[in-house]
């Protein structure tokens, strides 16, 4: 996805941000995503509505780790993520921990994160600590785990499945 | 978040909506928009994102900066020809495909059981569809023969004989229904010899277009079929295949439903001898008549909403995703309602 930030980024062989978003989202999702499946996201494209020069972003992602940003100072990197999203979910703190232990592998001295909701003006902050990186590796090989399953795990109960792109895939037939 | 977001929409077809070019016209770039010049009347700006894809009825000069605006924002140009043949199309560069989807789709058209099945399914569904767009138990009989021959279909050749032999039928129920003017006298293309058969050929390569374009959005790909012959003129098995069963809700239901409101008219249709097509104001009726039949809703029990029938289109794609992906039985599109 950002082939210049010289960090693992979401390819196909390894396990990125969304990879784990999806993994506390939906299994299913994260397994059909894998597999190279994705879907249309309507509404997210009308939400955005316009085309945006592909040098506006590339001036914005400086530091960027797939999709987080990552701040610097002398203690240590902070990770932020922005969401559009109006509620906190445990898949966005998830997201934030696996950047920092990616990040961590790469030598960094992370010092933690935060996950900013600008809809609602509030921050989440996320933790790095021994428990925070067991979980992080925790959540790495269930992912792993998913992704390698031969069948696809079970649809969520319908109303869980609510905005997911991939509604139509699960439940048009 | 803004990244993947940004990436989507150059990779995929946005929101946009179909634009049908039932004029003679030039397509330019200009910015982010596509230009429209028509001879009379000034020119029509859309912005790209605007645009799902375009249907072109008529003679179109396009110029390679506006194909690459197309191309980059996964707009798909169908081109039909005078007599209403799908002519081909355009595609954008990128496609969805995913490996994983397209090996285990060449493995199941591979194997024949699989195919077959499919196959059979497709043309079942087909003359089904038939029936119900024609409201009548007058092809009971030959959809008995049709359920009691299948089976015995040893190859596509035989499964596409035992679909003429019911369509002829059909044809002929559908007939008695329509005025002189409109009857198809059994079915002829390119060129289409009546205006019956002229209607037909412009409502199937619409339908056909519309599959072609949802097929666009999926990981699958367009060529690799189960009913039709890989040496089909068009080569876009699948998407010949998933146009079957929605062709009699747009074609034959349309047809007789035109006959019956004398909608068209036979001026609509410029007829010769042993050809026949359809005038400008036909064409620009026809796209009018589509363009509404495909936003018509009905509900959806799985999805709990209204889809409309140009969304059907793209949920029978799906589904040969997940019969690709998961090995979920695809069963052709059949109206609930
Ligand atoms: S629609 Fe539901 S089951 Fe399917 S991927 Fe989304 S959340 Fe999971």
């Amino acid at each position: 996805m950002s082939p210049d930030s010289g960090l693992p980024a979401d390819d196909e062989s390894a396990v990125g941000g969304v990879h784990i978003k999806y993994l506390v989202h939906c299994p299913r999702q994260l397994w059909l995503y894998a597999r190279g499946y994705r879907p249309e996201q309507r509404s997210d494209l009308v939400a955005f509505g316009e085309v945006v020069d592909d040098t506006t972003f590339t001036r914005r992602r400086d530091v960027d780790l797939g999709e987080a940003k990552i701040d610097w100072v002398t203690t240590g990197a902070v990770v932020h993520e922005t969401k559009s999203s109006r509620a906190p979910a445990p898949g966005h703190t998830a997201q934030v921990r696996h950047y920092c232990l990616l990040l961590e592998r790469r030598g960094v001295n992370v010092r933690g994160g935060v996950v900013h909701y600008p809809l609602i003006r509030r921050t989440t902050d996320v933790a790095w600590d021994d428990d925070a990186r067991a979980e992080a590796e925790d959540t790495e090989a269930q992912a792993q785990a998913v992704i390698a399953a031969s069948t696809a795990p079970d649809r969520l109960l319908r109303g869980k499945c609510r905005g997911c792109s991939y509604l139509d895939y699960c439940w048009g037939d | 978040m803004l990244l993947p977001r940004l990436l989507l929409g150059r990779l995929m077809p946005a929101v946009g909506r179909t634009y049908w070019l039932t004029e003679p016209c030039r397509i330019r770039r200009e910015d982010n928009s596509v230009r429209i010049e028509r001879p009379d009347g000034s020119p029509v700006r859309i912005p790209i994102t605007d645009i799902r894809d375009l249907v072109v009825f008529d003679h179109v000069d396009v110029n390679t900066s506006a194909l690459s605006l197309l191309s980059r924002n996964g707009v798909t140009v169908h081109i039909l020809d005078h007599y209403g043949n799908h002519a081909g199309h355009f595609s954008p560069a990128e496609s969805m495909s995913s490996a994983t989807v397209v090996r285990r789709q060449v493995e199941i058209t591979a194997d024949e059981e699989q195919r077959l099945a499919v196959a059979r399914s497709l043309v079942l569904a087909t003359a089904e569809n038939l029936r119900w767009a024609l409201d009548t138990d007058l092809l009971d009989s030959a959809l008995e023969a049709l359920k009691g021959a299948l089976p015995e279909c040893r190859s596509n050749d035989a499964i596409m004989g035992q679909e003429g032999n019911f369509r002829r039928t059909a044809w002929a129920v559908l007939d008695s229904r329509l005025p002189p003017w409109l009857r198809m006298n059994g079915r002829t293309r390119r060129p289409p010899t009546n205006a019956g058969n002229a209607f037909v050929s412009y409502l199937n390569a619409l339908v056909y277009a519309r599959v072609l374009t949802a097929l666009r959005s999926t990981p699958l790909h367009p060529a690799i079929g189960f009913l039709h012959a890989d040496t089909d003129r068009r080569r876009n098995t699948l998407a010949l295949d998933l146009a079957e069963p929605f062709k009699p809700l747009f074609a034959e239901r349309l047809l007789r439903r035109a006959a019956s409101q004398k909608h068209l008219k036979e001026s609509d249709f410029e007829t010769d001898v042993g050809r026949a097509s359809l005038s400008k104001d036909g064409r620009k009726k026809i796209a009018a008549l589509v363009r509404e039949e495909l936003a018509t809703t009905v509900h959806h029990r799985g999805l709990k909403r209204k889809v409309s029938y140009e969304e059907l289109m793209h949920l029978e794609a799906l589904k040969v995703v997940r019969f690709c992906l998961e090995g979920t039985p695809y069963k052709p599109f059949r109206p609930w309602w």
